[in-house]
């Protein structure tokens, strides 16, 4: 909304009589009163759902990007997925957006803070107001949980946005804020469930890229988001031994469990394999966010080989162990004898 | 009268010297008969300076709204012409000289979309402009690139592919060799490109690029050094070509007086030592473009402090990289620099 819309928006509710606020204010109460029939998340599972053919991936030129600044995917009636705009930040993170019968859970908020300059509230809250909608809900009665896949600021940028939003719960910027998010008391073994209503997210801790990381199982779709501790691009392994570890739990949770798509929070790799370079804005072949269960299981199996510091491909991502100061992937492409 | 009151002064809306006026406050003679011959020779360097700021991007790209082409007039017969960083983020320099037969434009920018990066259109109205002003009907323009390989340098030129009146210095090596009569001295012998009592000399200097030149202005005093030498990270193509280029460069800058170095590209910020990292679409901080004569001696001393080893080496206006990735990070600090930290704008 620009500022001229925002100032007729606001003299067209001005108009309204007031007996007819009151009346219409008095049916939404009305109607929010009978709870609906709750959604059904426990059946026929797992839930289907679709990833876009191709995620928005920057332009050549930055200012001349026509996308929106956040690609909102449902991938299906009650999950979203957010990818920020390559203009808007290189980084580019995925952010899915899980809805239950009594809460929403928003994971990740991209990299830029001020909402003048990336509306990432705006998003979330049309979002929510669109699933209502959908399914004859009261976006206020529904609980906004605003968390993030670890502590880097490509991940909490916009957290603040969500500051004065009523019902609304967000992840402190400290480790043990976070810890204390989910209520856990064994970092990083221990499993904890959050209960969306109805819908079952599990949470356990998977250091590595950085001490303060989790990875999130939605019961629903069976989606397992990794973070940045495993994604397809350049894993920055910054703790071997807690990184190798994190990765024996998510394969002894993928042997356990069944699991759809392993998701990361970013994409740095062409559909061919080729690295896109630490900052670029524009990805136009890029790889799909998804990865499968087998590929990480090889990159688990790669990794049971990897003894130095060094950047290895495992077919999938790049596991960047303990590089990211010193050694990159690019080469100068000028180089001549 | 009615028109003599209304507009003591002159009407505005006006132009300067209407047909049949007889008395102008314009500082152009009237009724030019002939175009201006400028005199290009002067006691040291011509008067002029880059008094604007350089747009330096913004925290969102997508956001930006400053001019595509910036152009910033040094003085009244050289512009230097910038690429908005969030076009490309190379964010490239490009110069347009005049003299009093023609004029030359050295490099083309990164964008080959002129939707993106209207470079012709911005060169075709200084140009015209110019031309009014010298009372000239005719500017033959020659391009030239600071190297016809590097794709921050050489996207531009296909907007220029059908003007009229434009030779376009050829890019494959040899033939640009043969173009400035380089053909069996590249690289010990200089070319040059004459613009009419403006001559500019071409210098080759392969190192960052096998097809490297430098271009020298004895009007203004500027070396164009290209990618060869810019407050930025210069990646070495091949350390042996780099150090004799430079080794030239020196020796050339000792016969004749150089007032600036004028590289491709910034990429420095203005604390020493600290660069803005590949890609960067926002860059505050940056150092200015115009280096002293002096950078030749110390890139020199460094460059064969490199050569032979795959290293990067910080230096406070430039870094070298040397044999190593362009993204390659360094914990070695230079010493007797101080080690400052620009602050973060996010």
């Amino acid at each position: 909304m620009d500022r001229r819309a925002f100032l007729s928006y606001n003299a067209a509710v001005a108009a309204i009589p007031l007996t007819s606020v009151g009346l219409t204010g008095l049916a939404d109460a009305a109607a929010a009163a009978v709870r609906p029939t709750p959604i059904d998340f426990k059946s026929n599972l797992p839930a289907q759902g679709t990833f876009p053919a191709r995620w928005i991936c920057g332009s050549p030129s930055c200012m001349d990007n026509t996308d929106p600044p956040v690609h909102v995917h449902w991938y299906n009636a009650h999950t979203a997925i957010l990818r920020q705009n390559k203009a808007y930040s290189y980084e580019a993170p995925f952010a899915p957006l899980y809805f239950g019968n009594d809460r929403v859970l928003l994971l990740d908020e991209g990299f830029v803070q001020l909402r003048n300059d990336w509306d990432l509230r705006g998003v979330v809250d049309q979002c929510i107001e669109d699933w209502c909608k959908r399914n004859d809900r009261d976006p206020a009665s529904l609980e906004l949980l605003v968390a993030f896949s670890h502590l880097h600021d490509d991940h909490y940028a916009a957290t603040n946005q969500f500051a004065d939003r009523p019902n609304t719960r967000y992840m402190g910027l400290t480790h043990e804020e976070m810890v204390g998010f989910w209520g856990m008391t064994n970092y990083p073994e221990e499993r904890v469930t959050l209960d969306l209503g109805g819908r079952e997210v599990l949470i356990w801790g998977s250091p590595g890229h950085v001490i303060s990381e989790f990875a999130y199982y939605d019961s629903y779709t069976q989606i397992l988001y990794t973070g940045d501790m495993f994604y397809r691009g350049r894993c920055y392994i910054s703790f071997w031994e807690p990184w190798f570890d994190s990765m024996k739990r998510l394969i002894a949770f993928c042997d356990t469990h069944p699991v759809t798509h392993v998701m990361g929070c970013h994409v740095e790799i062409s559909k061919d394999g080729q690295d896109y370079a630490y900052g670029m804005t524009y990805q136009p072949d890029e790889a799909p966010v998804q990865m499968t269960v087998q590929q990480l299981r090889e990159a688990y199996a790669h990794a049971q080989k990897i003894t130095k510091p060094g950047i290895y491909f495992t077919g999938t991502v790049f596991l960047c162990n303990q590089t990211r100061g010193t050694t990159t992937i690019d080469k100068n492409p000028y180089r001549y004898s | 009268m009615a028109t003599g009151r209304a507009y003591p002064n002159g009407n505005p809306a006006l132009g300067y010297n209407p047909p049949g006026v007889r008395n102008t406050d314009s500082a152009l003679p009237l009724h030019r008969g002939k175009p201006v011959v400028h005199d290009y020779a002067c006691d040291g360097p011509a008067p002029g300076n880059l008094a604007f700021r350089w747009t330096y991007g913004s925290n969102v790209a997508a956001k930006n709204r400053d001019p595509r082409v910036q152009v910033v007039q040094y003085n009244e017969d050289t512009f230097v012409l910038r690429q908005n960083v969030c076009v490309h983020w190379e964010a490239p320099f490009t110069y347009l000289l005049f003299g009093n037969k023609g004029a030359l434009l050295i490099d083309s920018g990164a964008t080959a979309n002129p939707a993106h990066y209207p470079l012709r259109e911005t060169v075709d109205a200084i140009i015209a402009r110019w031309a009014r002003m010298r009372g000239r009907s005719k500017v033959p323009l020659t391009i030239a690139l600071t190297s016809g390989e590097d794709v921050a340098q050489n996207q531009g030129l296909v907007q220029f592919a059908d003007r009229p009146g434009t030779t376009i210095v050829p890019r494959p090596l040899e033939l640009m060799k043969r173009f400035y009569g380089l053909g069996g001295t590249w690289p010990a012998a200089n070319g040059r490109i004459e613009l009419g009592d403006r001559t500019i000399a071409v210098i080759p200097t392969p190192g960052t690029h096998k097809d490297g030149v430098t271009f020298y202005d004895p009007y203004c005093d500027f070396l164009f050094t290209g990618d060869l030498l810019f407050p930025g990270k210069i990646n070495i193509g091949n350390d042996r070509d780099f150090v004799a280029s430079l080794d030239r460069l020196k020796a050339f800058a000792g016969a004749q007086s150089v007032k600036w170095v004028l590289g491709g590209h910034i990429e420095m910020m203005f604390v020493p030592g600290k660069y803005y990292p590949r890609f960067d679409t926002y860059k505050p901080y940056e150092r200015i473009l115009e280096m002293g004569p002096a950078v030749i001696d110390e890139a020199l001393q460094y460059a064969r402090e490199v050569q032979g080893k795959d290293m990067m080496l910080i230096r406070p206006d430039f870094v070298l990289f040397n044999g190593v990735s362009p993204d390659q990070r360094t914990k070695v600090w230079p010493e007797g620099v101080p080690n400052i930290n620009a602050p973060r704008p996010f």
